[in-house]
């Protein structure tokens, strides 16, 4: 009989990349900011249009916010009557073409409009127009933004900001919301596009450790089984995605590829080592050149240490615990095991290769101890390779 | 020359190529005249012929945006409520054979 399927997932497509969480940890102050910026839309839309930066790394949660802004005050307003539609569009998706972005704006109302026939220009005009008949008003979300000012220039900011105030007495359709990594990108524009953009920034700051075990805690709750993800778990993913310069977006993606991990061994519950093969899937932190530069005691060191995350399941260990497994293995070579002076030193050299990642514990334990963890390699690939090494050093 | 007065049903519909911008219509919900022609493997001209001829008979209705005229079936016509559901109808049941 075949074994009934055990998956981790509760809800998988809740990791998806364009799912967007009703609620966003840590971005509390950013979306009130947001709301405070657009708050005319939902008494007088048509007597300002508003425009908005949103600055921050990949991975820091400046489409999410804006997305579920757009969503959220859309709901607002349909509940009041009025006619106000969110509109986001990736740049680069669409070349850098203002043409395009705007065919896709139009196509929200008509979705067969013809592609061929006319300008920019004259598609920003009907856009308006529909905007005008259907007495509608839009939140265009420009996100990838560096990718319409390098292809188009100033040009199209200009249109998009200024053609609204040229139509005297009439109101006001378009707002913006654009979105960027840097806010350098900004100021290749001219001074009088610059200056339209320029009076409103969120700049989002990259996500602390702790601030990504929230938001891993959170995906985790609607995204698996009860239990199928331990806390140690959750901490080495943020640890990784810290790493990454606070990325949540890294930190998801592992946590939904470590799972698959999980499913693929029928473990029933993702673990580290899951994690730590996800992350080597994802990219190879560890190069062979790396570990074949290491001195024998560095590599002999390093073979303790994998034997024990192999061994023991868990994202982490104490200095303590490595080195007792590198006694094991010293012990196992025939060699006389080094100080705890000289495997300090080593630890520095393991983790500027990148190889490890240690941290100082500070909850939990008496005193304080160096925590070490094992972010780029799985364990078991990480032994085959020293054992591998050594052999070939002996041999 | 455009016969402006309201047509028979018979005439209306006896023509191939207006039951084909119909079916078009149908499934496309709205198209411009351009995109029409090129569905129906007809020119311009003639499209243009058969559009105003549905849209005189108060079937069809258009939107213009400059030089781009969007056709699509009068909302408010009870003749083109009755075209769709047959044209609907139709479809189901030949898929169902």
């Amino acid at each position: 009989m075949v074994p009934a399927y055990r998956s981790v997932f509760k809800d998988e497509a809740k990791l998806d990349i364009t799912y967007v969480p009703s609620r966003l940890p840590h971005r509390e102050a950013e979306m009130r900011l947001l709301r405070e910026f657009f708050s005319f839309m939902l008494s007088t839309p048509e007597k300002m249009a508003q425009r908005v930066l949103i600055v921050g790394d990949v991975g820091t949660g400046k489409t999410a916010l804006s997305q579920r802004f757009g969503a959220d005050i859309v709901q607002q307003a349909k509940q009041q009557g009025l006619n106000l539609h969110y509109i986001h569009v990736n740049c680069r998706q669409y070349r850098g073409s203002l043409f395009f972005i705007l065919h896709h704006a139009v196509s929200v109302f008509h979705p067969n409009f013809p592609k061929r026939g006319f300008s920019a220009e004259e598609l920003l005009n009907i856009f308006l127009q529909i905007l005008d008949e259907q007495n509608a008003h839009v939140i265009l979300t420009l996100d990838e933004f560096e990718n319409l000012i390098e292809k188009e220039g100033s040009e199209p900011v200009y249109k998009l900001t200024r053609l609204q105030e040229t139509r005297l007495n009439k109101p006001q359709r378009i707002s913006l919301i654009c979105i960027l990594k840097n806010v350098k990108a900004v100021e290749s524009l001219d001074p009088s596009t610059r200056s339209t953009l320029q009076s409103n920034i969120i700049r989002l700051e990259k996500y602390s450790k702790e601030q990504l075990v929230d938001i891993i805690s959170d995906r985790v709750q609607l995204a698996f089984k009860p239990l199928a993800v331990s806390e140690d778990t959750i901490s080495l993913i943020a640890e990784l995605a810290h790493s990454e310069g606070g990325n949540a977006r890294f930190a998801i993606e592992l946590l939904w590829r470590a799972g698959k991990y999980a499913d693929a061994e029928d473990l029933g519950a993702v673990t580290p080592e899951c994690v730590r093969k996800a992350v080597s899937s994802i990219y190879a932190i560890t190069r062979k050149s790396d570990l074949a530069s290491l001195s024998l005691h560095e590599k002999l060191f390093l073979l303790g240490m994998a034997r024990f995350f192999k061994e023991n399941d868990r994202a982490y260990a104490s200095i303590t615990e490595v080195e007792q497994a590198y006694a094991v293995v010293c012990e196992e070579f025939g060699v006389e095991p080094h100080t705890h002076t000289q495997l300090w030193k080593y630890l520095q050299v393991l983790s500027a290769l990148g190889i490890i990642e240690k941290s100082v514990s500070s909850t939990g334990q008496r005193g304080r101890t160096t925590l070490i963890c094992l972010p780029g390699i799985p364990a078991h690939e990480l032994e085959r390779e020293l054992a591998m090494l050594l052999e070939k050093e002996s041999g | 020359m455009l016969i402006m007065v309201n047509m028979q049903i018979e005439t209306v519909l006896g023509n191939k190529l207006r039951i084909k911008i119909l079916k078009i219509l149908s499934k496309i919900r709205e198209l411009n005249v351009t995109e029409i022609a090129r569905r129906l493997g007809a020119n311009h001209k003639t499209t243009m012929k058969h559009l105003k001829i549905l849209e005189n008979e108060g079937i069809l209705q258009h939107k213009r945006f400059g030089r781009i005229r969007l056709y699509r079936f009068n909302e408010n016509s009870v003749k083109a409520k009755a075209i769709q559901t047959l044209l609907e109808t139709w479809e189901n049941a030949e898929n169902i054979r």
